[in-house]
């Protein structure tokens, strides 16, 4: 967190909610739907309540809080990883596979090895990118979205052949034993402990960030990979690969948590994309770890009350995709106003000659 | 002589900086025309306005004696100026021929590319100037001095009345200066208004006709050469007396310093270094040498002879394909690109200390940082080296160039226990920051445990001003220049002995 | 005989799975040889795809529904544009951002009009057009010459744009712009003027691949049907070294690659069908990895400019 933007990133993300807001009732009042009957859903469905803020909006959190910090971490590091999506699949099925063979040993056991087995698919899945970018050069962006894609065929052929319910009906594996399921936060709700576990994630993350050489050397690659290697004498590529495969491994536990905590089964469609919410997440919260729990919890709102927005008002789920896109939209926007506005207040920012050496 | 531009009370903000305040040229015909001021002073933004590449915010600016708003570089060149840029315009990927074409727009609506009747023209320019170039192999292929060619060829070629020169010797070997300037003055004969921005004082009293000096974005001296003296001229860039000699190249004697005897071992070995390009091409071609404490190495040589890759084995940045590296603790390292290397400009003062001292025993604890031990440090060298800044928490990316510098010198020499490698400190710096360097480090030789300092530098005139030692650096070698032979016309042709082509 | 028909069968659908990878990559190595990368391109292919689909049934016409289709893609790009060209945002958070907005605002307006129950869509198809002569010639003419007009442009278009880059001043100063943006510039071409052309052109041809998906692979409209196919193409784009008509032989072996499902059912192979699915995204992992050294981005591929201020 360059101590200078701190300030920024709060108004920059406050003017792009705003904005956003604006944009979206605009385009539902065009569509021709009752704007205010729409927001009183969302409402509703997400905070109104006990029920609604405990069993939809932080469980829907849980997923997009993890999946961020995952995205926070890469792109801190310069690491592109548009890949959380199949690092989260590709954790889930692991994850499901030590639940559906855990047989009656203790919770003691079988909850840590579900989300070590979860971490270290989801680093597996990040490894081919990682490599790919430091051994031959290939950029992330494309690579790790073609995992996505692999991830999720992998999954749907996992649910239907090896792992698929013993009924064999459904394109779905059997439920994972009770021993391997995490317990409820609060009881009553649908809350579980991998809430939890997830603001635990982000304030060690954050404390990573804030006091550790290592968190600093992940900050100073991605700041200029050149000046971290000349003035820092930093590892530059070891960072990138390391930072790769702890993103990788936290996009994998959002996976192993869901499964472990939510579903207790793999099917395919098992996330709606959170991978790719987790850039609105991360860029929202300025790619600070503490903020992506704020915006986590935000956006499990938003996606809690889209299903009540949909039953109440006929607003189409995939409304939702929509808006989080104009969330990222309105970030740059309002990065780029702020900007702006600070170069005119501060000193000029020097023109940097140009490099071209490529990224 | 009549005159072809006029430019009067031009003004430029650059958010709260501004650039020029009033500033006036004069570009004669036939005559060539010095622009002189410290770095910051507002040359290259005066010679931008007339080049069409910043709009003025107040100001006129007159061509051939009716006035002319530019938006872009193309009004310039319509009514006959041309720009030579300080980084070369060049598209290094492209073909020398190609980025002549550039912009050309010779065939019906583009389709099409009117390439023989460029080649008949560069041959044409070539015969009547003497500018030679090779048309048909990428830029990036080519030498300093060649691109520049290229690059004067390029504007040549459009007939500009004026042409505008920035800091076009500040990467010239003397050899390619001289010809450079006899080619100014061979344009200027035939009636061409040359307007040249130089690196150095000398060589603008070498070849201009005319002064106009800079200072806070405000003309205060115009003169013909004549006219004027170095003093008088230094005085009126720097408004006072003092100056530097080894920064504004003039009156260096390069006084015969005696050659230090220090008997101590030294503090850094290189034996039969070699590293190898990724290319295959071989950088170093075995390097033996040693460094002592409390001795200035100045390493010379047209850039591109290694020195790079020597800088970064003997900061211990790189390691060589073959031969023996023996390194202290305790080395600093100030690379030539501040912005890319040696400072994260996002980063806070106090991160940037951070970076180059977070492996230091005294600033971590366990795998933690020592931020408030880091802050303390930082406070104090700010206030040591004078960096102006708002305050440790500021970005260094929002400082000036001088204090970024200043910023760099002040972390690399506490990291500096025991050896430094400066590699061009003071490449873009103005008067002021370049003498701040120079008194560091020759200071840094009087103390008695003060570390050996290797200056990798391809200003002669600062190598031989400050070093106790020079070798010359030749395809990726060293030769030692004995100390009765250190002038600079002896090291100068050393240099240009191993440059081929 | 019956393996010849087989074979042709394949080969057939290759072609029509390639056309679209095709187009969507000729369009997006304009737009990166301009400097611009356009992961946005998913976004412009399915909104061609539903664009095709309201065209063709407003209209009742599939060649009014390409139109539309093209419409649609360029619609979308011009938002990416807006932002990278006008505004100067990172070209990979942007572009995520407007594949996001894409595949979201295509499904809500889908499930508005024709509700979410999903019974499919039938639409007037772009009807196979056969060249005479060269249609004719065994095994690969009616492979590669009975096809959608679609494919007949791809064709005409590789050459086409090859042409372009290599040989006029246009592809001169494009090819400038992505390699110096700042020199380019220098020499009096209009950088932002240039990258916006070859943005929108890109996304332009993307709706068009994205209406060929819908007219005349499908026949119909299905929510996220691009499945990935942007992606695919910007990773064509880097098979074919950003040189047109190697990027057109790419496409088709991609193509080839995901028709592949079909031919081994055909010869009564029991693979599982999923991984039938994940074989075009392992292939084009596996070519990237085996290809890419040898090829260069333009040197300015995906940087801001003008470059200035913090990097964030």
């Amino acid at each position: 967190m360059p101590e200078g933007r701190r300030f920024g990133s709060v108004v920059v993300a406050l003017g792009a909610l705003l904005v956003t807001a604006a944009i979206a009732s605009l385009g539902l009042w065009a569509g021709g739907y009752d704007v205010g009957e729409a927001a009183g859903a969302l409402v509703a469905g997400s905070v109104a309540g006990r029920e609604a803020l405990l069993s939809v909006t932080l469980v829907r959190a849980v997923p997009l809080v993890l999946t961020g910090l995952a995205v926070a971490l890469a792109f801190r590091a310069g690491v592109w990883n548009i890949g959380a999506e199949g690092q989260l699949y590709a954790g889930a099925l692991a994850a499901v596979w030590i639940g559906l063979h855990g047989g009656d040993r203790s919770a003691w056991f079988l909850i840590p090895s579900v989300l070590i087995a979860a971490g270290l698919a989801g680093a597996a899945w990040a490894l081919v990118p990682a490599l790919m970018k430091l051994w031959l050069g290939v950029g992330e962006v494309i690579t790790t979205i073609l995992m996505n894609f692999v991830g999720i065929y992998t999954v749907a052929y996992a649910v239907h052949g090896p792992l698929q319910e013993a009924r064999g009906v459904f394109p779905q594996t059997d439920p994972i034993v009770a021993g391997a399921r995490l317990p409820a936060l609060v009881p009553g709700t649908r809350l579980h402990a991998g809430f939890g576990l997830a603001v635990v994630v982000a304030l060690g993350l954050w404390a990573f960030f804030r006091w550790t050489r290592a968190g600093f050397a992940v900050r100073a690659v991605g700041a200029s990979p050149s000046a971290a290697r000349i003035s820092g004498r930093i590892h530059d590529r070891r960072v990138v690969l390391w930072a790769f495969l702890g993103s990788g491994a936290v996009a994998g536990l959002a996976g192993g948590v869901e499964v472990a905590g939510v579903t207790y089964a793999l099917y395919e469609g098992l996330s709606p994309g959170w991978g790719y919410t987790a850039i609105a997440v991360a860029l929202l919260a300025g790619l600070h770890p503490g903020a992506v729990l704020v915006a986590g919890v935000l956006f499990g709102a938003l996606e809690g009350g889209a299903g009540a927005m949909q039953r109440a008002a006929g607003i189409p789920a995939a409304w939702v995709g929509a808006v989080e896109a104009l969330v990222i939209l309105a970030v740059l926007a309002a990065d780029q106003a702020w900007r702006r506005s600070a170069a005119l207040l501060g000193p000029a920012p020097e023109r940097e000659p140009e490099g071209g050496a490529g990224a | 002589m009549p005159l072809l531009a006029r430019l009067s009370g031009i003004t430029r903000s650059f958010g709260r900086v501004r650039a020029l305040d009033g500033a006036d040229l004069q570009v004669p015909a036939g005559m060539i025309t010095g622009v002189l001021g410290e770095n910051g002073a507002g040359k290259t933004t005066l010679l931008s306005v007339l080049g069409g590449l910043v709009t003025p915010d107040a100001g006129s600016v007159e061509v051939g004696g009716s006035r002319v708003t530019f938006r872009r570089p193309r009004d310039a060149w319509q009514v006959g100026v041309g720009m030579v840029h300080q980084h070369f315009a060049l598209v290094p990927d492209l073909t020398v021929l190609e980025n002549l074409a550039l912009g050309r727009r010779t065939s019906f609506w583009g389709l099409g590319l009117g390439y023989d009747a460029l080649r008949e023209d560069v041959a044409d320019l070539a015969e009547r100037t003497g500018l030679e170039v090779s048309l048909d192999g990428p830029v990036r292929d080519l030498g300093v001095g060649e691109r520049q060619r290229v690059e004067i060829l390029k504007v040549l070629l459009r007939e500009p009345r004026i042409l505008i020169l920035d800091e076009p010797t500040a990467v010239l070997t003397p050899v390619e200066v001289d010809r450079l300037f006899s080619l100014l003055r061979g344009l200027a004969d035939e009636g061409t208004g040359v307007v040249l921005v130089a690196h150095k004082l000398d060589e603008v009293l070498d070849v201009a006709d005319r002064m106009t000096v800079l200072r806070n974005g405000r003309t205060v001296l115009s003169a013909l050469r004549e006219e004027v003296d170095a003093e008088g001229l230094i005085r009126a860039m720097v408004g006072r007396e003092k100056a530097d000699p080894a920064a504004v190249g003039h009156g260096a004697d390069h006084a015969l310093r005696a050659p230090v005897v220090d008997t101590s071992p030294p503090v850094a070995q290189l034996e039969g270094v070699r590293v190898v390009r990724s290319g295959g091409q071989e950088a170093l071609r075995g390097i033996s040498m040693d460094v002592r404490r409390r001795e200035i190495l100045g390493v010379v040589g047209v850039e591109g002879n290694g020195q790079r890759e020597l800088a970064r084995v003997l900061a211990g940045r790189l390691k060589p394909s073959a031969g023996v590296v023996r390194l202290p603790t305790g080395v600093g390292f100030i690379p030539q690109d501040r912005t890319r290397e040696g400072l994260v400009s996002g980063f806070s003062l106090t991160e940037n200390m951070a970076l180059a001292l977070h492996q230091d025993r005294t600033y971590r604890r366990g795998p933690t940082l020592r931020w408030g031990a880091l802050k303390e440090t930082t406070e104090e060298l700010v206030r040591r080296f004078d960096v102006r800044a708002r305050g440790v928490r500021t970005r260094a990316g929002t400082l000036s160039g001088g204090n970024q510098q200043r910023l760099v010198v002040a972390r690399e020499l506490q990291a500096a226990k025991n050896l430094l490698v400066a590699e061009n400190p003071t490449r873009g710096l103005d008067v002021a920051a370049a003498s701040f360097v120079h008194e560091e480090l020759s200071f840094r030789r009087r103390i008695p445990d003060g570390p050996g300092i290797v200056l990798i530098s391809h200003d002669l005139d600062e190598v031989l001003s400050l070093s106790d030692r020079v070798m010359v650096m030749i395809r990726g070698t060293l030769v030692d220049v004995p100390h009765t032979q250190r002038s600079r016309q002896f090291v100068g042709a050393l240099m240009l002995s191993g440059v081929h082509a | 005989m019956p393996e010849a028909t087989v074979f042709t069968a394949f080969l057939e659908a290759a072609v029509r799975l390639g056309v679209p990878l095709a187009l969507a990559a000729l369009g997006e190595t304009i737009t990166e040889r301009s400097g611009v990368i356009n992961i946005g391109l998913e976004g412009s292919l399915i909104a061609g795809a539903l664009g095709a689909a309201l065209g063709a049934l407003a209209f009742d016409s599939p060649v009014l529904g390409v139109l539309a289709g093209a419409g649609a893609g360029l619609a979308v790009s011009a938002v990416f544009a807006a932002f990278v060209v006008g505004l100067n945002t990172d070209q990979i958070i942007t572009g995520t951002a407007v594949t996001l907005g894409g595949l979201g605002l295509t499904g809500a307006l889908y499930q508005a009009r024709f509700g979410v129950t999903g019974t499919a869509l039938t639409l007037p198809t772009l009807r196979p057009v056969s060249v005479p002569l060269l249609s004719d010639i065994p095994v690969v003419g009616p492979a590669f010459f009975n096809q959608a007009p679609t494919a007949y442009l791809a064709y005409l278009l590789a050459p086409v744009l090859w042409a372009l880059l290599f040989r006029t001043e246009w592809g001169l100063e494009l090819r400038a712009v992505g390699e110096g943006p700042s020199a380019a510039q220098a020499a009096g071409v209009r950088v932002r003027w240039l990258r916006l052309l070859a943005t929108l052109f890109g996304g332009t041809l993307a709706g068009v691949a994205g209406a060929h998906l819908a007219l005349a692979h499908a026949g119909t409209f299905a929510e996220n049907m691009s499945a990935g196919r942007g992606f695919i193409a910007i990773a064509v784009v880097v098979l074919g070294r950003w040189n047109p008509v190697w990027v057109l032989f790419a496409a088709l072996f991609f193509g080839a690659a995901s028709a592949l499902q079909f031919f081994l059912q055909a010869l009564g192979m029991d693979v599982p069908y999923q991984l039938f699915l994940a074989l075009p995204y392992l292939l084009t992992l596996a070519a990237l990895a085996g290809w890419v050294g040898r090829a260069r981005a333009p040197a300015s591929l995906a940087l801001p400019w003008p470059r200035s201020g913090p990097e964030m």
